[in-house]
């Protein structure tokens, strides 16, 4: 069995008043975790508040055994990468540059890259894919490979944990898969702990190791995908009316 | 990489030749028609030009260079700030509040017949810049969209002149002379001493933004990826802040408001040097704002001589534009 790499002890979270409250789970290294739930049921919340973009407002989010909140800034993102939903201001940047900037934890005082920098972002975007990119302008790339470029960044911080809200949205279903076996080759060969929220839940379900379904700023179930992905399961969750699940989601 | 390095060398040589040949020209022209052996044998310490040069056309040409570099730098922390590229000194009503602040200490003390040293100048323009750039991050809390944001300074601006022309009405006769040149922006009139003061403040303050290239960078991308990079963004915040604050006000103390060359000079840099990255922009932000101010300071002097223009009409003549091609620009590619 190997370490938990991410977990989350009672977390409560949001923008001054919580959203969410009382999530707990833990990811061990390999595994993938996946949030689902209903728009603004408070899984982005949740994912900023691991990824340290908003504070904690209870409870505690453990990274490789440490609190992370104790950690210094520059160690935090040693360990945890996170890709948002946020779209990166880019202006005359290159995917190589945006790749590159994911070194960050690793350069100086100038932030100027040593030789072993710039061999981790090839080797980064070699693996998504995105190094016949390179050279063109981020701005210009296509909605799929801006998303690639994006996991190249986050995986060249060579962290131990990721955090991905909602990588796959707009993406066309080849991306999608193209996007998800890149997380599963990460999870598999490299041992990162992944925590992603998705709404596709057909490819959720083959994605994931286990599944927490968020709804009304809390935890309602958690469990593996075939404990999740049942009809009572889904349709509670979703409120989805019987005649609706039959139609478009049931066998 | 090499090529980009070769590309960034040649910018750099261009912008750096520039900003020679512009002192050079501010130093040997000007309305006392001296020939330029006189000039040269002035700058060398002799002769009868000796004087004008050194302390009316020298003082005049290093000011102009000097603080157009720290407008500029001081408008490119505002755009980092803001994420946006229309963000500057001028249009958020910070060289307003600065020139506010200066025309209030500067008639307080001419009433009471005593002189201000250049420090307290400074201190009273930063103290301006950082009440107009308060009030101005306060409304940007509420206000999301920049373009609405440059609204609410412009208008800031247009308060604090009119406070400063108030300020002015009770001054004395003799003040306002003064006091109305500087309040349109001008580098006539700057001493040695001034000089030595801005040279002093400016290069440490650069120095300080170059030191801060890495977060910088860091930051230009969205204030989450920063603090996912592992920045510590509120710092990086207060740095940026009082870093542009202090910057500006330095050219306000010394020049009074000068107008668009803090976004101006930024965005053709960045198109010249074609890259966003701060180790490289920084030095070639401040070169870039040197080179404007001074070429607009040369038009101003010489186009109607020997009348002089105030130098904030020549740098919104040639920088209105650039921010009016920003935004098109930016309409054309869909996001304000």
């Amino acid at each position: 069995m190997t370490d938990v790499l991410i977990s989350a002890e009672g977390l409560a979270a949001g923008y001054g008043s919580p959203i969410v409250t009382d999530v707990s789970f833990s990811v061990r290294g390999g595994e993938i975790l996946a949030l689902i739930g209903p728009n603004g049921g408070g899984k982005s919340t949740t994912l900023r508040t691991l990824a340290g973009e908003l504070k904690r407002l209870g409870g505690r989010v453990v990274i490789c055994g440490e609190d992370a909140e104790l950690l210094p800034p520059r160690e935090r993102a040693k360990r945890l990468a996170s890709m948002l939903t946020d779209r990166p201001h880019a202006d005359k940047m290159t995917c190589r540059d945006m790749v590159e900037t994911g070194r960050y934890p690793y350069t100086g005082w100038f932030g100027l890259l040593s030789p072993e920098d710039k061999r981790a972002a090839h080797e980064a975007m070699r693996l998504v894919g995105v190094d016949g990119l390179a050279e063109r302008n981020f701005s210009a790339v296509s909605d799929g490979q801006r998303q690639r470029v994006l996991l190249a960044r986050a995986i060249c911080q060579q962290p131990e944990a990721l955090v991905l809200d909602e990588p796959t949205s707009y993406l066309d279903i080849r991306h999608k898969l193209a996007f998800l076996e890149i997380l599963r080759r990460l999870a598999g060969e490299r041992g990162v702990a992944v925590v992603v929220s998705m709404h596709e839940l057909d490819l959720a379900e083959k994605t994931a190791d286990r599944v927490l379904c968020v709804k009304d700023g809390r935890v309602t179930r958690a469990g593996t995908p075939a404990e999740i992905f049942t009809e009572p399961v889904i349709r509670e969750l979703f409120d989805l009316p019987e005649e609706l699940y039959r139609r478009y989601i049931g066998k | 990489m090499s090529l980009r390095g070769a590309k960034n060398a040649a910018a750099f040589a261009a912008l750096a030749a520039a900003a020679v040949l512009c002192l050079g020209l501010n130093v040997f022209t000007g309305s006392a028609d001296i020939p330029f052996f006189e000039a040269a044998k002035g700058l060398a310490g002799g002769g009868p030009a000796c004087d004008i040069i050194w302390k009316i056309r020298l003082p005049r040409a290093l000011a102009a260079l000097l603080l157009g570099g720290a407008l500029s730098l001081s408008g490119y922390l505002l755009q980092t700030l803001f994420h946006n590229p229309i963000a500057g000194p001028f249009v958020l009503g910070i060289s307003s509040g600065a020139k506010l602040t200066v025309a209030l200490l500067l008639t307080a003390a001419a009433s009471v017949g005593t002189g201000l040293s250049s420090a307290s100048m400074i201190g009273a323009a930063f103290a301006g810049s950082m009440l107009s750039l308060g009030l101005i991050l306060l409304i940007s809390r509420r206000v999301g969209q920049v373009s609405l944001l440059v609204v609410c300074g412009v208008m800031i601006g247009y308060i604090c002149s009119a406070a400063t022309d108030i300020a002015v009405a009770f001054a004395d006769d003799a003040d306002i002379v003064n006091l109305r040149g500087w309040a349109l922006g001008s580098f006539s009139g700057i001493d040695m001493d001034s000089v030595a003061v801005m040279a002093v403040v400016v290069p440490a303050a650069s120095l300080c933004v170059l030191l801060l290239a890495k977060p910088i960078g860091a930051y230009r991308l969205g204030e989450g990826f920063a603090r996912g990079s592992g920045v510590r963004v509120t710092l990086l915040r207060a740095a940026l802040i009082t870093l542009s604050g202090l910057l500006s006000a330095c050219v306000t103390a010394f020049a009074g408001p000068i107008s668009f060359v803090g976004i101006a000079a930024p965005h053709l840099v960045r198109a010249l040097l074609g890259t966003s990255e701060p180790l490289a922009l920084i030095p070639a932000c401040f070169l870039g704002g040197g080179i404007f101010c001074s070429a607009c300071d040369l038009i101003a002097r010489t186009a109607f001589a020997p009348s002089e223009l105030g130098v904030s009409a020549v740098t919104a003549v040639f920088g209105a534009p650039v921010v009016i091609a920003i935004m098109l620009r930016r309409k054309r590619g869909g996001a304000v």
